[in-house]
């Protein structure tokens, strides 16, 4: 199974194109943005050409080191997470890690309204790895590390804890523990902004396992069939669970399933969050158009083991070796060293000081700064109060609480 | 006899079975059928059977359920294990076409099956979606399938016998919980029927009634109560459907106190199947129930160890029907 792209987009099916040209094109644009020239091609010419545009060129400096920032948050939120798992007896919390990904999120929810409620945030469905979508949207992190160790101020008041967090207030319609049912919601959610023509965008994420669920494809017929402003973000980090996807999936390509429906099918390169943002910029703005759907299948790699910290060591970055229940299929060390030789953070990092846009100095300080918040907010959350037994009673229902029926 | 594990006891009953019947089909996705015991071979049905008949596939319990279903109206026994995560989305495959088909076919259908349905064992810290044991109400409930829920490494052997020879389609219910439970367990295959109760100690002032993964409070609460001089009966229900009345009328007659205790919600849980059986059959007696609140369960560990019915909650029960 081939494991990286050699070009890092693609747009297949109908929209499939000469890649050779796509490729020169691609580095035709990335030298005039790094060399700073005052050129911007028109998306229309892009168009023109019949291929997706590299848009990120034409983000403000501001908004390019806010996603820069944004990678970072996630890769220190996990590493300062798994070392606390590792080295701190007293914490309880746990993490299905999306470290490596980080590129992903950062790049779908850098097109997205994140703020404004249900009714006006564009709105993303996580799945049980969500820490990179929720930091990504926007969660406050301090309230999130408080929730991950079941603390009555995190984030859902200790009730739902990583695998459950939420925060509509931002358009984060929540992780789930559940594979399949979520995109189906999510494609509810972008009905019932279609009912109301309200410009909102939804965004579903699921793993590459979400493409052998019966709601897959449900998902995706209805979202043609009705021309729902919708989004399916499958990041293919190739394993589900504990077992390859080749167990689950009879393609090498997932987006290739978007054929089916007549949807645009993408695969990108998920280490580079600006080809995730240029290939989401076009789906988002397809869907605020009404002109429907888009499945997006991102090519990235988890570098931690489906669920905890095995194989994993305090201070250092990803887990090595078994899993012991990875029975299967087991990622071999090779396997992970290599992704990890592209790593989102060092991508980015390499393209913004290319681009001009950053020094070595500021990068350093930016990450500095962002361990430095990280940090606090996980000794914030340690300092947090411990949840009410009799809570446990509370919002069943909006009003009320149910009796207790333990004690007989 | 030799010392088991709960799941090493299920699978060696599964490839005694296997090795005698070479249609006989294992679906799975994420748990592999392994299983290792101190001074025992392991076993790996995978590598043994080989994945034409075991075979590992996508994440998609409705085609697990329906793979089985499908063989079995084929003519070949077949069993699925459907991880906890998704022991709720097959329910339509098993309650809507296994649960019907052979009485919609005047008895043509024939369905040797077994649904091996995991309940997530409700670990503290992982809150509603991976911590409940509320599907045994669920199944219970559907005619034309056996529901069964065994407590001990003994039963579990001993019942996927009885489930993989039954004719009939069997939910098999395994609370994962217990997967810690270790026990002398016979390397001969046997039978433990389908729809009886065991009575796990005699007594004459109250009878307590659990199954599965309440199982271990009860017989903790038995304990504390006996050394008190109560006199327990106490019940493991093993067969939801079919529920063992004989057994429980029989009992309550004799004590005329019955507290049901389970993990599933109270609501419907089965000891409310349970009291409305004696009930119908026994005259003044006292009834009691514990059970989990009607709540979702919370990941908090503070909030979940509160809610969730322990062998104090359990002898704090008795004693009020005894008083």
């Amino acid at each position: 199974m081939a494991k990286r792209k050699e070009h890092s987009q693609d747009t297949l099916g109908p929209q499939d194109k000469d890649r050779t040209l796509s490729a020169n094109r691609r580095t035709f644009l990335k030298t005039l943005a790094s060399a700073g020239a005052a050129v911007s091609l028109s998306g229309k010419l892009a168009w023109a050409n019949g291929e997706i545009g590299y848009w990120a060129k034409d983000l403000s400096s501001e908004k390019l080191i806010e996603m820069f920032t944004t990678i970072l948050r996630i890769r220190w939120y996990e590493r300062t997470c798994v070392d606390k798992m590792l080295t701190d007896p007293k914490y309880r919390g746990y993490n299905h890690f999306y470290a490596g990904q980080e590129a992903v999120a950062t790049g779908v929810c850098a097109n997205l309204n994140n703020s404004g409620g249900v009714k006006k945030a564009d709105l993303i469905y996580s799945t049980h790895r969500p820490s990179g979508h929720a930091i990504a949207k926007g969660c406050d992190i301090r309230k999130m590390a408080a929730e991950y160790d079941f603390r009555a101020t995190g984030l859902n008041k200790g009730y739902g804890a990583e695998m459950h967090i939420a925060d509509k207030s931002i358009g984060f319609m929540g992780a789930d523990g559940m594979i399949g049912p979520g995109p189906v919601m999510a494609t509810g959610s972008a009905f019932a902004i279609r009912a109301r023509g309200s410009k909102q965008v939804v965004v579903n994420f699921g793993g590459d396992g979400t493409y052998a669920t019966p709601a897959f494809h449900g998902t995706l017929n209805n979202a043609a069939l009705l021309k729902l402003p919708f989004i399916y973000v499958v990041e293919n980090n190739l394993y589900h669970q504990y077992a390859h996807y080749s167990y689950s999936c009879p393609m090498k390509d997932i987006a290739k399933a978007a054929n089916t429906y007549g949807i645009p099918g993408v695969v990108v390169d998920g280490q580079d969050v600006f080809q995730v943002y240029n290939a989401v910029k076009d789906a988002v703005d397809r869907a605020r158009a009404g002109e429907g759907p888009t499945l997006i299948e991102a090519k990235t790699y988890r570098y931690y083991n489906h669920w905890g910290a095995p194989g994993a060591k305090a201070g250092e970055l990803g887990a090595f070796g078994y899993d012991p229940l990875a029975i299967s299929s087991f990622r071999p060390e090779r396997e992970v060293r290599d992704w990890m030789a592209r790593d989102p953070v060092d991508i980015c990092r390499s393209v913004l000081i290319n681009w001009g846009v950053l020094d070595k100095a500021e990068s350093d300080k930016i990450e500095a700064d962002v361990k430095k918040d990280v940090k606090k907010a996980f000794e914030w959350a340690d300092k947090q109060p411990l949840c009410k037994p009799e809570d446990g009673l509370r919002n069943v229902f909006v009003e009320g609480t149910v009796p207790a029926r333990q004690f007989g | 006899m030799p010392r088991k594990s709960w799941m090493y006891s299920v699978l060696e009953a599964v490839q005694h079975e296997m090795r005698q019947d070479d249609e006989m089909i294992w679906v799975f996705e994420l748990t592999p059928p392994v299983a290792s015991n101190p001074g025992k071979p392991v076993i790996n049905l995978e590598k043994e059977f080989g994945r034409k008949r075991v075979v590992n596939t996508g994440i998609d319990e409705m085609w697990m359920a329906g793979c089985v279903l499908g063989s079995g109206l084929a003519g070949s026994k077949a069993v699925t294990y459907i991880p906890y995560q998704g022991n709720c989305m097959c329910f339509q495959m098993i309650q809507n076409h296994a649960g019907k088909l052979r009485h919609m076919t005047g008895g043509d259908a024939e369905m040797p099956i077994v649904f091996l349905l995991e309940m997530t064992g409700q670990t503290p810290g992982f809150a509603g979606q991976h911590s409940d044991y509320e599907i045994d109400t669920y199944y219970a409930h559907i005619p034309g399938v056996k529901t069964v829920i065994p407590s001990t490494p003994t039963d579990a052997k001993g019942m996927m016998v009885s489930a993989i020879r039954d004719p009939n389609p069997v939910v098999y219910l395994y609370p994962a919980g217990l997967r810690s439970l270790v026990e002398d367990v016979s390397d001969e295959q046997f039978e433990t029927p389908l729809d009886k109760a065991a009575v796990r100690t005699t007594g004459s002032d109250i009878t307590i009634v659990g199954s599965g993964a309440s199982m271990p409070e009860v017989l903790k609460a038995t304990k504390r109560l006996q050394k008190d001089g109560t006199k327990v009966e106490a019940i493991d229900l093993r067969s939801l459907k079919p529920m063992d009345t004989e057994t429980l009328v029989k009992s309550v007659q004799k004590t005329k106190r019955l507290l049901t205790v389970d993990q599933s919600y109270y609501t419907l849980c089965p000891g409310a199947e349970v009291i409305a059986r004696v009930a119908e059959n026994v005259d003044g007696a006292r009834y009691k129930r514990v059970a989990f609140p009607d709540a979702p369960p919370p990941a908090s560990p503070e909030m979940f160890a509160w809610m969730r019915p322990n062998a104090d909650h359990v002898v704090g029960a008795a004693k009020k029907l005894l008083g």
